[in-house]
């Protein structure tokens, strides 16, 4: 008589941490929120304007785009939000809604889905959209000039400009702890350093965000800006100021670290990480961008494949199908 | 058990399980109505077969199903054959199913049973006519092959898969035997020079003194008990174009060979790590054959629709269709997984976040290897992503943030890849 209870049959193992790929996205959104909060604060509705129309489009895109492809929906994932959310962190908050949407039209669909959607992007949807838009547009991109209307109790200049144009000189009016607390004006997610860094700080600890990708990063820009400074402290600002000024620390937390776009084996991760910074300063202090970290990000992305095949031998006790 | 700390810096650490009783007990179950047997060998014409619905069994005896035929079972119980049927295991393995309906048999009074006559000279031809199938199967094929280069037999001692401790309590209650069976297989091979070892895990080097081999010490981490990790750690890789100079036997097989030896009767007893829903273990003692219904009715423990009954660890074993299915001769353990525990796989893309490589044991680019595995490209996973080099453990796919059913893939492409072998050998 045979038995008729339905078991469940899968292949091995049948046992899995739990993770995943939304509860990642999810706790990276979470872990940005308090950098985004003070953006809030700082710059008010048009912020506010900013990330919903930023976050929304992007999850409409995602849709529409996985409708045209008659793929599975996947905004419930959560990447196409975070995407959405990165982007306007980087944003002056009185970006024009097309400059957004126009945006994230290029960040989800040329720079995620056409490759075939999470997982297959060689960039960084987020860094490909913003390079594009300061290649198109600089104008809307110019935080001096986008945020001229606002009062802020501090100098408010966009210092990564302030460093490039005035020297070194300039940036006595920055201090490290005035910095870290949000008095620089900047993209509205990049500017409230210790929001950034706690973010960070979580995400590397629960093992969402690759720590060796973050410190090499940082440790780069810090050596590189260090050596600039030494050489010649009159035009060049010292290692403090790059590290916690622009989007030193929204990149190294959370615009180099993406998946995709980055290697996963540890001396990789080191040399991407460090290149990142290296770069990051180089197109500072001598490039013609006033902030080098899209750029940078852009080209250690385009190096990762090759670096992320340095990597350990694999063990094998007997060659089998060679 | 899992050691998941909040730091995700490290990948979480996964603990083989101890016994920590001085003197740990096992529950004897015993089948109820009949028991299934599995013949390693696709079912041919039922009119050839020298078995048939009807045919006695005697406890003990050796059951060939078709003449000439090298694939047998041996018969804990008394019975009569019920049915023949045939079966099919993962990767589309074809075997035959002997159920027997337990009962008297008539005492013809006649041959006495044959294994007790050649259990007086222990030999090669011995161990692979009538002790291939005991509990542990023991895989003597390369061992009595001659021009197979064995230079080390590897006892295993310490369990592969985590939450199983049936090894381990073999180690710390059947030392005789193991000490038995090493003296047989000895005998058996001393034609050729072959070094015996035995891996334990590291609290038990003291208690496995008694059998009379070597201890190696094996790390309470998981993977480092699997049979190849212990043999990359003790022997060393093979030089290339090498083949393997290592044989793995389980200490229960061994100690099942040193058992038939001693009593010159085939044992039949399996030894079992039960493990409930609610993650207890209990040590069972059951025939080869008896269904895991019998199993589960003697720990007490229920399943329902949706369930899972696995077979042997949770990142290497076997999840069965039905609570008829019976134990097999390498049944280290039943694990019970309730509906609501079970985590299912997705059909997501690779994010390439790299937890994955983080964990290989052998350093395998996974993340590389599941872009030809999806794409069908099985050879190209070969040569450029170390297919090779996988050891099939199963961490990769118990990490995987898209939840990729990437164990079953780097199975499939491997079956894939034997299969163009073996057409190529046969067309050369
Ligand atoms: S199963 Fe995965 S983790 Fe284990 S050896 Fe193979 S590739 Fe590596
Ligand atoms: S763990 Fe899964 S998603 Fe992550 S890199 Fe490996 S295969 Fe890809």
């Amino acid at each position: 008589m045979p038995n008729r209870m339905k078991l469940t049959v899968s292949h091995a193992p049948f046992w899995h941490t739990g993770s995943s790929t939304s509860v990642k996205y999810y706790h990276i959104i979470g872990a940005a929120m308090l950098a985004v909060l003070f953006g809030l604060y700082q710059y008010g509705i048009p912020a506010l304007a900013v990330l919903t129309m930023s976050v929304g489009s992007a999850m409409l895109w995602e849709s529409l785009f996985n409708y045209l492809a008659k793929r599975p929906n996947t905004i419930q994932d959560g990447n196409a939000a975070l995407i959405g959310l990165l982007f306007a962190m980087l944003l002056p908050a009185v970006t024009p809604w097309w400059v957004v949407v126009t945006g994230t039209f290029v960040a989800i669909v040329i720079g995620k889905q056409i490759y075939g959607g999470l997982g297959a992007n060689p960039f960084n949807p987020v860094i490909v959209a913003y390079a594009m838009l300061l290649i198109s547009w600089p104008v809307y991109l110019d935080f001096n000039a986008a945020l001229v209307d606002y009062n802020f109790a501090f100098d408010p200049f966009y210092p990564m400009a302030a460093a490039k144009f005035q020297g070194a000189e300039m940036v006595e009016h920055f201090t490290i702890s005035g910095m870290l607390m949000g008095q620089q004006v900047g993209g509205i997610g990049t500017g409230f350093g210790l929001g950034l860094i706690i973010g960070g700080a979580y995400l590397i600890a629960r093992g969402f965000v690759r720590w060796e990708i973050t410190i090499s990063f940082l440790a780069g820009i810090f050596v590189t800006a260090l050596l600039y400074n030494m050489s010649n402290p009159e035009v060049y600002a010292g290692p403090g100021f790059h590290l916690f000024s622009g989007m030193s620390l929204i990149g190294a937390i959370f615009l180099a670290t993406e998946d995709s776009s980055s290697p996963v084996n540890f001396v990789p991760m080191l040399i991407y990480g460090a290149l990142g910074g290296i770069l990051t300063v180089l197109i500072r202090n001598i490039g013609v961008h006033v902030d080098g970290v899209i750029f940078a990000v852009l080209i250690i992305s385009l190096v990762n494949p090759i670096v992320d095949k340095i990597r350990p031998k694999a063990k094998r006790r007997v060659m089998n199908y060679a | 058990m899992i050691n998941s700390s909040i730091f995700g810096i490290a990948p979480p650490k996964l603990a083989y399980e101890t016994i920590d009783e001085e003197s740990p007990k096992s529950v004897q179950a015993s089948p109820k109505e009949k028991i299934t047997l599995f013949i390693e060998e696709a079912m041919e014409k039922a009119s050839d077969a020298l078995i048939k619905t009807g045919t006695p069994v005697r406890a003990g005896q050796k059951l060939t199903v078709y003449p000439g035929s090298k694939a047998y079972a041996v018969s804990p119980v008394s019975g009569e054959v019920e049915s023949i049927t045939p079966f099919t295991g993962i990767m589309e393995k074809q075997k035959t199913a002997l159920t027997i309906r337990i009962g008297e048999v008539q005492d013809d009074g006649g041959d006495a049973d044959p294994f007790e006559e050649v259990a007086k000279s222990p030999s090669m031809q011995v161990l692979l006519d009538y002790l291939a199938t005991v509990p542990g199967k023991p895989d003597f094929s390369r061992l009595a092959d001659d021009a197979e280069p064995i230079k080390t037999l590897l006892i295993l001692g310490a369990d592969s898969d985590l939450l199983t401790v049936t090894n381990q309590f073999v180690i710390k209650t059947a030392g005789d035997a193991i000490k038995n069976g090493v003296n047989a297989l000895q005998k058996a091979t001393s034609k050729r020079n072959i070094n015996f070892l035995m891996a334990v895990p590291n609290h038990l080097i003291q208690v496995s003194g008694t059998a009379g081999v070597s201890a190696k010490g094996v790390s309470s981490v998981f993977p480092m008990a699997h049979p190849e990790m212990i043999a990359l750690s003790v022997v060393g890789a093979e030089p290339a174009g090498k083949k393997d100079s290592v044989v793995f036997l389980s200490a229960e097989a061994v100690a099942s060979i040193g058992r038939a030896f001693k009593d010159g009767r085939i044992p039949g007893d399996k030894q079992i790590t039960f493990v409930g829903k609610d993650g207890s273990k209990k040590l069972v003692t059951a025939p080869v054959g008896t269904h895991v219904k019998d199993i589960l009715e003697k720990v007490g423990a229920t399943v329902k629709d949706g369930d899972r009954i696995i077979f042997g660890g949770p990142m290497t074993g076997v999840s069965i269709y039905s609570i008829d299915h019976p134990v097999e001769p390498d049944t280290d353990a039943i694990i019970l997984q309730d509906k609501s525990q079970i985590v299912p796989s997705e059909d997501l893309a690779c994010i390439n976040c790299g937890q994955c490589v983080r964990v290989c044991p052998t350093h395998v680019p996974v993340n590389e290897l599941v872009r030809y595995l999806d794409a069908g490209e099985y050879e190209q996973a070969a040569e450029r992503a170390e297919l090779d080099a996988c050891i099939e453990c199963g961490y990769c796919t118990y990490v995987c943030e898209s939840r990729i059913p990437i164990f079953q893939h780097i199975r499939l492409a491997k079956y894939a890849l034997e299969r163009i072998k073996a057409a190529e050998e046969n067309n050369a």
